[in-house]
């Protein structure tokens, strides 16, 4: 693990108590994960128990401890995506990454995650690709979005 | 120093410094409330709500934990009515159904009156009363475990659940923990309460204000059950 940009995280905010959701939050976009020595290291800069930061680091769903993947899939299980076929959309999509919800693809590319609702119950079934919104998801859709994804990532390589 | 108030518990005026909890105030005074997560000079934490009191204002009544509630001048607090009893049998036999495997479970049981547990056994071994995290942050000042996980999901743990190395290795959770104690060797059926503390339940219901000492782990003596022993043996 590079602390050096740990130290930076660190560097650039504040060294109070109440600052360790923002420096956690710092680090799940830097690592996306919180890593165990990063979290002895909050905890000692801090000065906020161990057990402290253990905990919201549980707590908080936008926290992970395993690794996740280049690109976070959330998939909408709300009443309205449901209905439209919530659940079969999901087996779809763990067919497709070869994942159960909550783990990430073997190649690091994708992490699948369930959500109860997200609130945009007229697009079902909905799922969030790095933050935006696929509405009215079908298995054909969700091929393209994950190639187009796996395309960027080469390009960008 | 502090003010001294005057509190009413179930008719008995104890005077005991303002502010005081009133669990520990009625105990002082020799009026057993039964509790659980409650630790002497630990703050108390209202997690068990085993020492659930009423508490009159205005003609009116309200239920809360006696622990975590702090005395005020001429506060009324009624520690053993109908409803408290009901509703502390009731709070027992859920705290019963989650952990059956405990002495100190059982004892409360067996002095509150609960003689059989109608809810699903759980069979865990944590009930969450936190007071192995309080003595651990409070007295020994090293908050090496707490609590973790939220909801349905919350437990005690430690850090990446590796013993820390501040941990002092003092072993107070484990010596405070109330499922530590080896359950009851008694006719245990299926329903973990075996309902021969009868003559320890009768003491306690004639006398129901009266502290009988159901100190934590130091368990009643089953007197019935003890007989039972002897008359089987000979």
């Amino acid at each position: 693990m590079e602390l050096a940009t740990l130290d930076q995280i660190l560097e650039g905010k504040g060294k109070e108590p109440f600052d360790v959701i923002e420096v956690l939050q710092d680090i799940q976009q830097t690592y996306r994960y919180l890593p165990e020595d990063a979290l002895c290291r909050v905890s000692e800069k801090l000065g906020i128990p161990l057990i402290e930061v253990f905990r919201l680091a549980n707590f908080y769903k936008a926290f992970t401890l395993k690794p996740r993947g280049r690109h976070l899939l959330t998939v909408c299980m709300g009443t309205a995506c449901h209905v439209r076929g919530a659940l079969r959309f999901l087996d779809e999509v763990l067919f497709q990454l070869a994942v159960q919800p909550g783990e990430t693809t073997e190649d690091g590319a994708f992490t699948v995650e369930t959500v109860n609702c997200v609130g945009a119950c007229a697009l079902a079934p909905v799922v969030i690709l790095d933050g935006k919104y696929y509405d009215h998801m079908t298995p054909r859709k969700l091929r393209d979005l994950l190639n187009s994804a796996r395309e960027k990532d080469k390009g960008g390589l | 120093m502090n003010k001294m108030v005057t509190i009413t518990v179930d008719g008995a005026r104890i005077e005991t410094p303002e502010g005081m909890n009133v669990l520990e105030a009625a105990l002082e005074a020799g009026i057993c409330i039964p509790n659980l997560c409650y630790i002497p000079s630990v703050t108390p934490l209202g997690a068990c709500r085993v020492c659930i009191v009423e508490v009159v204002q205005n003609g009116r009544s309200k239920m809360t934990a006696s622990c975590t509630l702090e005395a005020k001048e001429g506060m009324v607090i009624r520690a053993h009515s109908e409803d408290i009893i009901r509703a502390r049998r009731n709070i027992v036999e859920l705290l019963l159904a989650e952990a059956p495997n405990s002495r100190a479970i059982q004892d409360l049981a067996a002095r509150v009156g609960v003689t059989r547990v109608r809810y699903p056994m759980r069979n865990n071994s944590c009930v969450l009363c936190g007071r192995c995290v309080r003595v651990c942050d409070e007295i020994w000042q090293s908050k090496s475990l707490g609590f973790v996980g939220r909801g349905r999901n919350r437990h005690v743990a430690l850090p990446f659940n590796k013993r820390p190395e501040f941990c002092k290795r003092c072993n107070a959770c484990i010596d405070l923990c109330p499922m530590t104690i080896t359950p009851c060797p008694g006719p245990m059926k299926e329903p973990a309460v075996c309902g021969l503390c009868g003559s320890q339940l009768s003491m306690a219901e004639d006398t129901p204000d009266t502290c009988v000492w159901c100190e934590l782990g130091r368990g009643f003596q089953c007197a019935r059950w003890q007989l039972k022993g002897v008359l089987n043996t000979t």
